[in-house]
């Protein structure tokens, strides 16, 4: 199970820091840092600056994301933010805006 | 599909939680917790402001105020500080609460709640109620006690028992022997009185009439208490030296 997850109707406001995988289905504005998988899933709304392993999206993202491993948009998702990741992938369907740096 | 939200045991949040649904908190939250759901702080979770939600449940450490709109529970080992307030609270044995507490199911109660509210100041009523909630009716009763005499001590006395008898017994016996008294001794009487008066010399000094050294005497009961025993002991052998002085 997900260390954290921040259901649907939940809202933060702040900042979220941890070592444990994080599930967010609700809503956060502020900061996200972890050191292991970020998921957003579809009912999320997400304005925050993201730091993680690998970060999967399917909802909402606006901010700038940084992954050590990977990023994946899934269908759906729409993420408007710079990427810096070493893996990124966008599924059909899928709505991007901003740079990618695929350099780490 | 209002799932529960956990905030996992290597979590931290630092901001305000609110939202519907319940939460669990295994990890540490640094801000407000307002939820429509149940809230469980687990053994591991920490809170550092104000709780509230329908059912809180404690077992980690909570600083600031829970309110649960059904009931609070506090279960071993848990460490609050701050007010508790609900329908039902329950504070199970092992752990620690400080702070104010309040069972607010009543409507009756609802008008208890301003004052409660009012002196909400968590952490500083916590730590400060103990000691001043005693000393400042001492304190009152005291500085009650030398001012009103005077005048008005017989009239008022309704205050305690003990403060009538050293109200009477030392003010009319020093006007009287003030009053006997030659007025030119005043200012042989400070010497005297030094050890009852050490700290309103100079002002007792100046007043030469025997009135007027009764102001400077209400000052000093109130700091410090113990003048009215020592009053008349001094005075006698004040007036003593008065008598041996006024005879030279």
């Amino acid at each position: 199970m997900a260390g954290t997850v921040i259901g649907e109707g939940l809202t933060i406001e702040g900042d979220i820091s941890g070592d444990e995988e994080i599930v967010i289905h609700g809503n956060l504005r502020g900061r996200l840092t972890t050191t292991d998988a970020v998921t957003v899933g579809g009912t999320a709304v997400v304005g925050a600056d993201i730091t993680g392993a690998s970060l999967s999206v399917a909802g909402q993202v606006t901010g700038d994301v940084t992954a050590s491993e990977r990023v994946d948009i899934q269908a759906g998702g729409k993420l408007v933010g710079d990427i810096k990741a070493a893996r990124f992938t966008i599924a059909d369907g899928a709505s991007f805006k901003g740079n990618v740096d695929m350099e780490v | 599909m209002t799932e529960t939200s956990v905030i996992g045991a290597g979590t931290v949040v630092s901001g305000h939680v609110r939202g519907q649904g319940s939460l669990e908190i295994l990890g540490r939250v640094e801000g407000d917790v307002s939820v429509s759901g149940n809230v469980s702080i687990g053994p591991s979770g920490r809170v550092r402001g104000n709780v509230s939600g329908a059912e809180l449940t404690v077992s980690g450490q909570v600083q600031g105020d829970l309110r649960g709109t059904l009931s609070v529970l506090l279960e071993a080992g848990a460490r609050v500080a701050g007010d508790i307030s609900g329908p039902r609270v329950g504070i199970a044995p092992g752990a620690l609460a400080r702070g104010h507490v309040q069972t607010d199911g009543e409507p009756a109660l609802a008008a208890a709640r301003a004052p409660a509210a009012a002196a909400r100041p968590v952490v500083l009523p916590n730590r400060a109620v103990p000691a001043p909630a005693p000393l400042p009716p001492a304190i009152r009763h005291e500085a009650k006690a030398p001012l009103p005499p005077p005048a008005k001590s017989e009239a008022k006395a309704p205050l305690p028992l003990p403060t009538r008898l050293e109200a009477k017994a030392p003010l009319p016996l020093p006007t009287r022997l003030e009053a006997k008294a030659p007025l030119p001794p005043p200012p042989h009487n400070a010497p005297p009185p030094k050890p009852e008066a050490r700290k309103p010399e100079p002002p007792r000094v100046p007043p030469a009439p025997p009135q007027a050294e009764f102001t400077p005497v209400r000052p000093i009961k109130p700091e410090a208490r113990r003048p009215p025993p020592p009053v008349v002991p001094v005075i006698s052998k004040g007036t003593k030296a008065k008598k041996k002085k006024s005879n030279d």
